[in-house]
């Protein structure tokens, strides 16, 4: 169905495992990370950019998957929803405090407010509600009203701060 | 009234995980990407499906040309609504409207001739994956012959109205009537009456997962499975069984993790056995996932209510009268238009007024279907009642408060037989308002409100109160007011609960595995709740109506307590002493004299010693058991009445905003409740339920709307034009518990999954109303959008309601 001749040849390092990819224009990012990779945990709920569930990183910053076209990334380094917890298999500070405050209900938009968390408190170790509003409104959530995600958030920037 | 089970209260054995804020035991999954929604099922040689919707809101269908679509390379299958009927019998309906008197439509899985909405199923196009099936399915040519479409409830009322169902002789599902006292004779003797027209929009639930199902066909034992996005896999096994012709025993239906349903994934819906046929006669595995816009298709709850309150002078309100007529959109098998009904019947709400005429309508159009909704139409009751108690109050010059005080039914008059036949349990209304605005702090707020506006921005103070039955059953429907679970000790002493409710992702295994963990006396660490599959799990009828802890909590725990009894027998036979010497917790059987024995142990003695110390039990270690609700009576009372529901959960809502006169825009200040949801096994659940009904609610009042262009199309299409609330939208809900106990259920258990929407969004409401005082104009036309708002401040005439 597509010219196979336009296809592109990407390098990209998913969650530090390195992928040489041939890929097809069209093909999103989601598609490839879900269909080719296997890496469901990266979410599809709108298709159009705006809920947030398909959030990966991009060399290190947030993106929607969804509306990324895998043939314009000829190299890059993703992370995904998998690659958040440390090798040991031990859950990351953000990771534990979203557990730990109730902040998901059904999970479903766990890539979207994990990864906005992390990128806010990279740069904010000590946000305010309206900057950590601001950091989760690319995402949305139709079970927990954000308090517990809000509250999560919390949670996890005092345990990064303890932590050195 | 029913007899009261007096073990029902009995409290829980030591442990004490009920009441305390435990962490979800199955929210570690989602966080690494772990958890297994329905769209990541993937099956060897699995095909994928697209549909082909029509366009149109009313049309004949001259001709379906599949030819263009077969010729796509890859696609194994194409088909139209005709050729799929020859197959498939019409779809069960969740709630027949003619088990109630109503009249009902034969729903078929595509339409075939005729389509009655915009987005009806019409073709089905299967290919090897999913993007050739929807490029495919684009090559399918329909010609149609458009007919006028009836979309508003006035258009469907009209005596010359189109037929939506053909052959039907109007566009009435059911009329009912809610009458009670000498409503004529209260509203002569009324020192005032208050008329209003409430209008409710069409708006949606719109989880974030959309639906998606997978088939796979055995034909080694000539079976079905389905994985799929489904709160009540049991029951749909028995509409699929109608549906393809097969018996039940053959097919199986599995949910997996659910990303959000808000009753949206109650069953009834086209695709769902349209995906499983597909894989009968492909003999392959077949999956179908729901686009966005797909799922914008699915509405529910708009409503135009009629209401007249009759007060005495003293502000007593004496009698209500409500028409009402919702706009259920086309036929459809699922449960949606239901809602309209239980709006009735929840009417008048916590008020005391006895002198009642309320009479529902619930008409077809051709807009798509409904399918259930958060609230049920409990929230239109509220707003409903809520928004007109409030004009009366502007109108009679009350203060909204006070005027509910008033009329409220007071805390000592429970349980109470409502003049619709409910059997309100349990509640304490008035002190719950007074909670709500201590909590948001309204002394101070009504204090800043009369400095006056500051830049043009005005503020509002709103106040209104939602009662929300929960737990419901209606006879001779698959909604059923009882469940069963049953649990089992495995050797290793480790505790599996298998229970016939399911979850959307609430967190309702956690708390079920609190209450077993409390009656069976072990860490809540050695449980696992599985739900979902019909294989497994007892017959049970899933998730709706906020019903998962108080039956599936309830029947866990009486099958906790057998198998807790079995294991003291055990236990006092191996340390030869009586069962009444025991104590077990933690863990362990302690006989009190130094001698103690492991929850392990005691398991393997039962599994491995039935000819000694075993054999004073039955084996295996594992129970079931039902709770049934005793307080849902379903024998009609002398007046026809019945009572669905076991628990009357309630709340108020406090809600202020800002209204900026320039644009339009409401600003949401502060949000305040206090909620009555009975005993709270688990705070942490219950106030992540309660918040997540609220944002609806705000969503509802403020954004959310599905709108239609006046031939019927549907321009609500994505997520760019469905404007739900995100985090900056959501102020901080201040959230007090109000709990009274069901004397009815398990521990006193009250439903905590639907209160909230509607409360939320009338508060909300009222809040803006109350800005807009100083504009002499109030809107009782949802939802408030900056545009409605900027109208009714500048007087185009545009924004309806009172002015």
């Amino acid at each position: 169905m597509d010219d196979l001749a336009q296809s592109v040849l990407v390098q990209w390092r998913v969650n530090g495992v390195l992928h040489e990819l041939d890929v097809l224009p069209g093909q999103s990012l989601m598609d490839v990370l879900r269909d080719a990779l296997r890496l469901t945990g990266t979410h599809m709920g709108c298709m159009t950019g705006h809920c947030g569930a398909c959030t990966v990183m991009i060399d290190g910053r947030i993106a929607k998957s969804c509306i990324a076209q895998a043939a314009t990334l000829p190299r890059a380094e993703i992370r995904t929803i998998e690659g958040l917890m440390g090798p040991d298999g031990r859950l990351s500070p953000v990771q534990q405090a979203f557990w730990d405050e109730a902040g998901f209900q059904c999970g479903y938009c766990a890539p979207g407010m994990l990864f906005s968390a992390i990128e806010l408190l990279s740069e904010t170790p000590d946000p305010t509600d309206a900057e950590i509003d601001s950091a989760l409104a690319g995402s949305l959530c139709r079970c927990t009203g954000y308090q517990s995600l809000r509250r999560a958030v919390r949670a996890a920037a005092r345990a990064l701060r303890e932590t050195p | 009234m029913a007899d009261r089970d007096p073990a029902l209260a009995e409290a829980p054995a030591p442990g004490g995980y009920v009441g305390r804020a435990v962490r979800t035991l199955e929210g570690r999954a989602p966080i690494v990407g772990a958890a297994r929604y329905s769209n990541d099922f993937r099956f060897p040689g699995q095909l994928h499906a697209a549909i082909v919707r029509s366009p149109h809101a009313r049309a004949r269908i001259l001709k379906v040309d599949l030819s263009g679509a077969r010729k796509v390379a890859g696609v194994v299958l194409a088909m139209d609504g005709r050729e799929v009927a020859t197959h498939l019998g019409p779809i069960p309906h969740y709630i027949d409207p003619a088990t109630f008197g109503g009249k009902s439509a034969e729903v078929r899985t595509m339409a075939v001739d005729h389509v009655w909405c915009h987005g009806q199923p019409v073709a089905v196009v299967v290919a090897e994956d999913r993007r050739t099936a929807r490029w495919a399915a684009a090559k399918v040519q329909v010609a149609y012959e458009v007919e006028p479409a009836v979309l508003s409830v006035e258009d469907a009322i009209a005596p010359d109205a189109p037929r939506v169902v053909p052959g039907w002789d109007d566009n009435v599902i059911m009329a009912v009537p809610f009458r009670n006292g000498d409503p004529d004779a209260a509203f002569a003797r009324a020192d005032h009456v208050v008329a209003t027209t409430v209008r409710i929009h069409r708006f949606s639930t719109q989880p974030i997962e959309t639906r998606c199902y997978n088939a796979v066909w055995e034909e080694e034992t000539e079976s079905l499975t389905l994985y799929g996005t489904a709160q009540n896999p049991h029951p749909l096994r028995h509409v699929l069984s109608k549906v393809l012709g097969m018996p039940e025993g053959r097919i199986r239906v599995h949910a997996p993790a659910i990303g959000g349903a808000f009753g949206m994934k109650m069953h009834g819906h086209p695709e769902e056995s349209l995906v499983c046929l597909l894989a009968k006669l492909l003999r392959r595995p077949v999956k179908w996932v729901e686009t966005r816009e797909e799922c914008l298709l699915i509405g529910a709850r708009e409503q135009v209510h009629h209401l007249e309150l009759a007060f005495s002078r003293q502000g007593d309100l004496l009698a209500l009268r409500d028409r009402f007529f919702a706009n259920t959109g086309a036929p459809s098998a699922c449960p949606g238009w239901g809602m309209a009904f239980l709006t009735g019947l929840t009417m008048p709400g916590p008020y005391r007024v006895r002198d009642i005429d309320v009479t529902m309508t619930a008409l077809v159009t051709n807009k798509p279907s409904w399918n259930a909704a958060r609230g049920y139409g409990k929230e239109a009751t509220a707003l409903a009642l809520e928004l007109a108690l409030d004009e009366a109050a502007r109108q009679l010059g009350f203060d909204p408060a006070e005027l509910r005080l008033r009329n409220f039914i007071p805390a000592d008059a429970f349980p109470y037989a409502s003049p619709t036949g409910l059997q309100y349990d349990s509640g304490d209304y008035a002190g719950a308002v007074r909670k709500a605005m201590e909590a948001i702090g309204w002394d101070g707020w009504r204090a800043r409100q009369a400095e006056g506006p500051k830049d043009g921005r005005y503020l509002g103070l709103g106040i209104a109160y939602e009662l929300t039955p929960e737990g419901g059953a209606l006879p001779g429907t698959m909604v059923a007011g009882y469940d069963s679970s049953t649990v089992r000790v495995a050797p290793d002493g480790s505790v599996r609960v298998l229970t016939g409710v399911t979850t959307p992702g609430t967190g309702n295994p956690t708390g079920i595995a609190q209450i077993v963990a409390d009656e069976l006396g072990c860490p809540i660490e050695w449980i696992s709740v599985v739900q979902g599959d019909t294989t497994t799990c007892p017959y049970g009828f899933g998730n709706y109506s906020g019903r998962s802890t108080i039956v599936g909590g309830g029947s866990a725990a009486l099958a906790a307590r057998a198998v807790r009894e079995q294991m003291l027998k055990v236990a006092a036979a191996m340390l030869g002493v009586g069962v009444q010497a025991l104590r077990l917790s933690n863990g362990v059987f302690d006989s009190g004299d130094g001698r103690t024995l492991s929850f392990a142990e005691v398991a393997y003695a039962a599994y491995t010693r039935a000819y000694d110390v075993a054999s004073c039990i039955t084996p295996p270690l594992e129970a079931q058991a039902t709770f049934r609700p005793p307080s849902i009576r379903h024998s009609p009372d002398a007046d026809g009445r019945i009572n669905p529901y076991p628990s009357y959960s309630n709340a108020a809502y406090a809600a202020v905003v800002e209204v900026d006169s320039e644009t339009g825009q409401v600003k949401l200040l502060g949000l305040a409740a206090a909620h009555d949801c009975g005993r709270v096994i688990n705070p942490l659940l219950v106030e992540g339920q309660a918040c997540g009904a609220i944002a609806f609610g705000v969503g509802g009042a403020l954004m959310e709307e599905i709108r239609f262009d006046d031939a019927g199309h549907q321009l609500t299409r994505s997520f760019m034009d469905y404007v739900m609330p995100r985090a900056e939208d959501m102020p901080g809900v201040t959230m007090v518990h109000h709990d009274s106990p069901n004397p009815d259920t398990y521990m006193g258990l009250k439903g905590a999954g639907e209160a909230g929407v509607g409360g939320s969004a009338a508060a909300v409401v009222n809040a803006v109303n109350d800005a807009l005082k100083p504009f002499g104009v109030a809107i009782h036309d949802l939802p408030l959008t900056p545009a409605r708002v900027w109208a009714a401040i500048h007087g185009s005439g545009a924004a309806g309601g009172a002015a």
